[in-house]
């Protein structure tokens, strides 16, 4: 591996968010030992590492979940603080967990619109929570975050998502992220448990993310997917950065010896 | 995986129940049973096995009984529809008839010691509301099972009304708290009730439709909107000439339908119901997006203990006294729990129907009152109700089993 492909350095996308000299302590453990990570508008950026890499925990402060230790935010650089899941919303930085936590009782409209339910006007003698809910508007809505992200598949947002396929379901937990405002979304291992077709239908949402200008950061262990996806790949090793390489410039071995070894020059920073 | 596009029975089952409308075919379906069973098979059968009989006599289904019916089943629904509150949560509240007996019994001393009667019942209601939100206090803040909050509640309950009434029992003659079981709409009100409700019906969903067509959203076969009318009309329509020939409609029933309806539209179409159905669903779901889940589960349990009181009023009215047996004591919250189940609202949460817990109801009562008329014992009835219960939490189980495989 020739050291010139490794940094992507200047010739990389302004960043939309970008975090530098991030560490995270847990009581005595170390998990993130001052790392920068970006991401631009209209790229995926797979984020990988093995087990204990500390992508999860960069994830999580990101999305607000663990405030970081130290370290600074980044948005079109200015800098923010983020050290509550709502100071992260508010941000328009948006995470669909692996658990995606939809309802499955509850059709794909009511999904998409839960906590922030529209209501009809004319009623404010009413508490906002007994107001007669716009059951259309929910309706409309949801069709044209479903139409924007082309999950082709489904058929109707008055479906109950108990009954949608699992890559189906995937589609919706993003579509309701990106719904609220968000600029930056986080995948969590979205193809983790879904067969071949599934995953189609995942990535090929995640890259009509990236074609409507959002800033996704993709986490996986699935090179195939990794490769099909991404613009740029950052890995992590030992919770430090190893590097980040253009997706185009580089193979899947590669990321693999980084992953696992990290580079000779690194090794030493990175721990 | 699926080569042969064959529908199982079970899955044609869940694909119904997941309409909005199917919901009720399983219960409608058993009460047509049991009225079938009960208002034709056994006359017939009595005819045909007795020589000297002169006429075939439908008893179940006279008018007669059938008002009968109605009003025995108004305490056990009333208390269903609140119970189906905490059940769509996932919860569970045993004490609901326990409180309605305390109600019951603090709303017969009231009006005995000179309380007006439209006062003290809603004292009676604020007390309901009170104790269902502390045990939901005790369930969401500090988190206890409501299993077990509710059955503390159950025995703690039985025992105060015992302290309020130290007798077992208590006649109630206040005019007004009498007049829920005893006014009766004239005859022409009931129709023009029926036909305004009807109307109304209809209008909604013939405008509904419109705007979706306006917004150019998936359109329902109209066909399927003017049968759900017709249906409904029919429904409405049958009732009132039914209570007509007898008396006519009585405030009571008109009472529940109105609270009922007013449950129904709170948990179905406002934000504060969909919560409440978010949180029986997924309630990490609910809480990521930012719902107080610990406010809703208290105010849910408000609901059941405002419920109770009503259902607590509604009895001391119909019965005229109130008694240690009609409420605490008795069948009544089994019954109550039955009527929810029965109509098809799942003991795991995040499905179900007010409108069902009615229909349940008259399931319950229905099956009450059948066995009463052909002379069976109260060990018959407690094992039919065992039977039927039985069988429409065995419907609840599978038809979920299969929508959660993935």
């Amino acid at each position: 591996m020739s050291l010139s492909k490794k940094p992507v350095g200047r010739q990389a996308p302004p960043p939309h968010l970008r975090v530098s000299g991030i560490h995270k302590r847990f009581g005595g453990v170390h998990a993130l030992r001052g790392v920068d990570f970006e991401v631009a508008r209209g790229e995926v950026m797979a984020l990988v590492g093995d087990n204990g890499a500390g992508k999860s925990t960069l994830m999580k402060v990101l999305a607000g979940a663990h405030p970081a230790s130290d370290g600074q935010f980044f948005l079109d650089e200015k800098p923010v603080s983020v050290n509550s899941p709502n100071d992260a919303s508010d941000l328009g930085i948006q995470i669909v967990y692996q658990d995606l936590a939809l309802c499955e009782n509850l059709d794909v409209a009511a999904n998409l619109s839960l906590g922030d339910e529209p209501v009809k006007s004319g009623w404010k003698f009413l508490p906002k929570l007994l107001r007669p809910l716009d059951d259309l508007e929910m309706e409309v809505k949801a069709r044209e975050a479903i139409d924007k992200l082309q999950v082709k598949t489904l058929q109707s947002v008055q479906a109950k998502v108990g009954g949608l396929s699992g890559g189906q379901r995937q589609a919706i937990a993003i579509a309701r992220a990106v719904g609220a405002e968000g600029t930056v979304v986080m995948l969590d291992e979205p193809t983790a448990a879904l067969g071949v077709a599934q995953t189609r239908q995942v990535l090929d949402v995640v890259k009509r993310l990236r074609d409507t200008n959002h800033a996704v950061i993709y986490i996986s262990h699935n090179m195939r997917d990794i490769f099909e996806v991404s613009d740029r790949i950052c890995v992590l090793r030992h919770g430090g950065n190893v590097a980040t390489w253009k997706t185009a410039e580089t193979t899947p071995d590669e990321i693999v010896i980084a992953m696992t070894r990290g580079l000779d020059d690194e090794a030493t920073n990175a721990i | 995986m699926q080569s042969e596009p064959k529908i199982s029975f079970i899955d044609r089952l869940r694909i119904m129940r997941e309409t909005r409308f199917g919901a009720f075919v399983p219960v409608l379906l058993a009460l047509a049973a049991i009225w079938t069973y009960f208002g034709v098979a056994l006359p017939v059968w009595d005819y045909m096995g007795d020589p000297t009989a002169e006429n075939i006599r439908f008893i179940f289904l006279s008018p007669r009984n059938i008002y009968n019916l109605f009003m025995q089943s108004a305490v056990i629904a009333t208390l269903a529809v609140g119970i189906t509150v905490v059940l769509l949560l996932g919860d569970i509240d045993l004490s609901a008839a326990a409180t309605a007996g305390v109600c019951a019994a603090l709303l017969g001393v009231l009006v005995l010691s000179g309380v007006p009667g439209w006062t003290a019942c809603l004292i009676v209601m604020g007390v309901g509301m009170i104790m269902g939100a502390a045990q939901g206090v005790l369930v969401a803040y500090v988190g206890i099972p409501s299993f077990v909050v509710t059955l503390a509640g159950l025995l703690g309950f039985q025992g105060l009304m015992q302290k309020i009434l130290p007798t077992g029992n208590l006649n109630v003659s206040d005019p007004f708290v009498r007049g829920f079981a005893r006014v009766l709409l004239p005859d022409a009100a009931g129709w023009a009730l029926a036909a305004a409700c009807v109307l109304v019906f209809a209008f909604f969903n013939v405008r509904k439709q419109n705007y979706r067509r306006e917004k150019g959203l998936e359109v329902e076969k109209s066909i399927v909107i003017w049968g759900q009318v017709a249906f409904f009309g029919a429904l409405m329509f049958a009732t009132v000439a039914t209570l007509n020939s007898y008396r006519s409609v009585p405030l009571l029933i008109v009472l529940l339908m109105t609270i009922t309806a007013l449950v129904g539209w709170v948990t179905t179409s406002t934000p504060y119901g969909r919560s409440i159905f978010a949180v029986g669903g997924n309630q990490e779901s609910a809480r990521r997006v930012g719902m107080n889940v610990k406010r809703i589960r208290v105010s849910a349990f408000a609901i059941v203990g405002l419920m109770a009181a009503i259902g607590g009023i509604f009895g001391a009215s119909r019965f005229g006294s109130v008694s240690y047996t009609a409420f605490a004591g008795g069948s009544l919250l089994l019954e109550s729990i039955g009527a929810a189940v029965i109509g098809g609202t799942s003991l795991f949460g995040g499905r179900g129907s007010v409108w069902n817990a009615i229909l349940g109801a008259l399931v319950i009562g229905s099956l009450g009152n059948g066995l009463d008329l052909s002379g069976a014992s109260a060990a018959d009835k407690l094992m039919f109700s065992g039977v039927i219960l039985l069988l429409a939490v065995a419907i609840d189980a599978v038809s979920r089993s299969g929508s959660t495989s993935r």
